[in-house]
């Protein structure tokens, strides 16, 4: 006969680590427990306490745990408020990879929030961060979308940025587009792979 | 003839590389991220790959992490990014990049480092 071991049922797991005090008090307490799986459940039922984006944002940073990350980054995008967002954006000019890619998933998820500060984010300083902003475009619900994406090829004088952008465009890209990519090549004459991505761009245009 | 995995969430880039490896005789398979890569590997091994940093599911660091934990012969490994600082390039070499281009990245240059890596060519 074979031996059935007993194994607790992830619900019982759950009920066992919920077991803490589930007051605001008690889940931020949490959310620096040794054990993971507490830190977890704190995340997320933390969603329900007031102004708790701040520390949330604060507490991502130093969360070595990538599961624990994902959910709060999950309670993040949930409370999608201006302090989620802004910690979000911190994010994207981490040195973690993981940590950059968890928030352009979650800001793609904000598009009403993200919207009004995508021109600025366009527009940073740091060209990576112009990248990871034309990335979250990758799959943002938001009618502007490609108009950013041709200004970004008009104006932007990095090259990897005007690469990532027309990447998109000639994904996403309508006729609209085909002018500002002639432009393109022509502004980056020497640079094959600007020539090689706009080609492909127009071709896919003329397809659609 | 020498495999080639491309590991990168960019379509454009991938045929753009891929193109170009192709057309040198190299046979290139594809993978859209890390997780993706490390599949194919396990499957079937590469004689070089070309690794992005920044993906989903799995980034480039992480992927090269687990590919060089790997039981497998350690092939090199060409880690290219957009990121052209110093430390971009210390995380590769740490994770176990074998050579670190910062996109992008011209044709010729491309396929003389392949061959270096590869040591069909004398440095």
């Amino acid at each position: 006969m074979a031996l059935i071991k007993t194994q607790p049922t992830p619900e019982s797991v759950t009920e066992e680590v919920r077991r803490h005090p589930r007051d605001c008090a008690g889940l931020l307490a949490q959310l620096t427990d040794p054990d993971p799986t507490v830190r977890r459940w704190a995340a997320r039922d933390l969603a329900d306490c007031p102004d708790i984006s701040p520390v949330l944002v604060e507490r991502l940073h130093q969360e070595a745990d990538v599961s624990v990350r994902e959910v709060i980054v999950t309670t993040l995008t949930g409370l999608g408020d201006a302090a989620a967002v802004a910690g979000l954006v911190e994010c994207l000019r981490s040195e973690d990879a993981a940590l950059r890619n968890e928030a352009i998933e979650a800001m793609r998820q904000l598009p009403d929030a993200v919207a009004p500060i995508m021109r600025g984010l366009l527009a940073d300083p740091d060209p990576d961060v112009r990248i990871f902003a034309v990335n979250i475009l990758e799959s943002f619900c938001y009618p502007e979308v490609e108009a950013w994406l041709i200004a970004v090829i008009d104006h932007d004088p990095h090259v990897n940025v005007c690469a990532t952008a027309v990447d998109l465009l000639g994904e996403i890209g309508t006729l609209a587009a085909r002018e500002s990519l002639l432009r393109l090549k022509a502004r980056f004459a020497n640079e094959p792979y600007i020539r090689f991505a706009a080609d492909l761009a127009l071709e896919r245009l003329c397809e659609s | 003839m020498k495999r080639i995995l491309i590991v990168d969430d960019a379509a454009t880039v991938r045929l753009y590389h891929r193109e170009i490896l192709e057309a040198a005789n190299f046979t290139v398979e594809e993978a859209m991220n890390g997780i993706e890569g490390l599949e194919k590997t396990l499957r079937s091994p590469f004689d070089l790959y070309l690794v992005d940093i920044n993906m989903p599911k799995l980034d480039g660091y992480g992927f090269l992490r687990e590919l060089r934990g790997l039981d497998l012969p350690q092939a090199p490994a060409i880690m290219i990014s957009t990121e052209a600082e110093a430390s971009d390039a210390r995380l590769a070499y740490a994770a176990g990049a074998n050579l670190y281009l910062i996109k992008p990245v011209r044709p010729n240059q491309l396929l003389i480092q392949v061959r270096l890596l590869l040591g069909e060519v004398c440095p």
